[in-house]
């Protein structure tokens, strides 16, 4: 087996809002050429060329080709037999080939295991520091010992790291590939307040009305946000059962627009999953007011595949009180009701 | 602007002729009757983008009522609704 480990440089990664948005557009470059990416830390992304290289040219050296096609310049790639190995060849750029695996692996510090240990950054780095005060400095030496006295010495974090010194590792755990659902909106000047509910609203309603959601339900959201004064911000929201309806949207959100830090120059919202279709969903008996919505809901999804997604438009306010008419309000596509 | 998404009450250039007052006295070649009301509006006056506005609520001859205003930054003339 073959895994390819795609790295985006640390000096990237400063800002962890940003850092997610860069991973994901990793990932979903990755998942065009076809793989099947795992990517558990921002930055970094694997997937297995194996089951690749027929659709590029045969050879993993065409995987490689179009990977690095698909992902443009500036990251580093490196390619091992297991992820480990893997993530140690793209910091240097290296491919590995299965026999020569052992070797590339002996040879490399034992403080390359730190953050692959599952352990928080401290326990690992003390890990660590505990086999060099023996004598351990390579993953060699690490690897020649026995199970039984690693164990002993280090316990179950030390039979891991000697598992991965051997070159043993298990297998990648690919996510699924979704459709990207994202909404951003940029605000003209530092919005903040009243402004900023307003255009949550806006947002939930372009992201319900995109085409691409197909009238599946959203299973989560994160709501992220560039600040004026620089740097960015962003918070998950799970939401508890499938929902395609505003109002649930806008009621979980809108609490946490209280914990921005400061004025908010764009606010986006992306989707995280995609539940099944809002009519697939067992319910009730609905009379009333909700028959009457959900008959309104269904004439805006006929005249938008009619006519397309910007075809029907709602007026949102967005700053109702300034004195600039301009910025009173927007019109923007329909949301369902 | 965001895709998809369309600003109202955006401010349309128009030609505005000014008596010795400095108030409008035609627009578009149609008389002004009365001038309703006059108000100044500034912001951003501490970005390098200031934003100031002279606007003017008319009443033309043919009936109808207009916002207008003239931009202190660019000297310009603009019809608003709003």
């Amino acid at each position: 087996m073959e895994v390819a480990c795609v790295l985006i440089p640390e000096p990237e990664l400063a800002d962890p809002v940003e850092a997610g948005e860069l991973t994901e557009r990793l990932l979903r470059r990755l998942e065009r050429i076809g793989a099947a990416v795992e990517s558990e830390r921002l930055g970094e992304a694997f997937f297995v060329l194996d089951g690749l290289r027929g659709i590029h040219g045969g050879e993993s050296a065409g995987v490689l080709a179009a990977a690095r096609r698909a992902v443009g310049k500036g990251v580093r790639i490196g390619v091992a037999p297991t992820r480990f190995a893997a993530h140690a060849a793209a910091q240097r750029e290296a491919i590995v080939p299965s026999p020569a695996a052992g070797g590339f692996l002996s040879a490399l510090p034992v403080s390359t295991l730190v953050g692959r240990l599952e352990l928080p950054p401290r326990e690992a780095g003390g890990l660590i520091e505990t086999m060099r005060r023996l004598g351990l400095e390579r993953l060699g030496a690490l690897a020649a010992l026995p199970p039984d006295r690693v164990a002993d010495r280090f316990g179950s974090a030390g039979l891991r790291a000697l598992r991965l010194a051997r070159g043993e590792d298990s297998p990648l755990r690919p996510r699924r590939p979704h459709e990207e659902l994202v909404e951003q909106l940029e605000l003209p000047e530092g919005a903040a307040g009243g402004q900023l509910e307003h255009a949550l609203k806006l947002l939930v309603a372009r992201l319900l009305a995109a085409p691409q959601r197909k009238d599946r339900t959203v299973l989560g959201l994160r709501l992220g946000a560039v600040l004026s004064a620089g740097g960015s911000w962003s918070v998950d929201q799970g939401l508890g059962r499938p929902t395609a309806s505003a109002r649930t949207l806008r009621a979980v959100l809108a609490p946490r627009l209280e914990t921005l830090p400061g004025p908010v120059a764009a606010l986006r919202l992306r989707a995280l999953g995609l539940g099944p279709p809002v009519g697939d969903q067992l319910e009730l008996s609905v009379r009333g007011e909700e028959h009457r919505r959900r008959r309104l809901s269904e004439a805006i999804r006929e005249v938008r595949s009619a006519q397309g997604a910007d075809s029907l438009l709602e007026v949102l306010q967005l700053d109702p009180a300034s004195r600039f008419p301009e910025r009173r309000a927007v019109l923007t596509p329909a949301s369902d009701r | 602007m965001t895709p998809g998404m369309r600003r109202l009450y955006v401010p349309r250039p128009v030609e505005v002729e000014v008596g010795s007052d400095g108030r409008p006295s035609s627009v578009d070649g149609i008389a002004v009757e009365a001038v309703r009301e006059e108000w100044l509006v500034e912001d951003r006056w501490w970005t390098p983008k200031p934003l100031g506005r002279r606007y003017f609520e008319l009443v033309l001859v043919d009936g109808r009522n207009l916002n207008v205003f003239l931009s202190t930054v660019t000297k310009r003339w603009y019809r608003q609704r709003g």
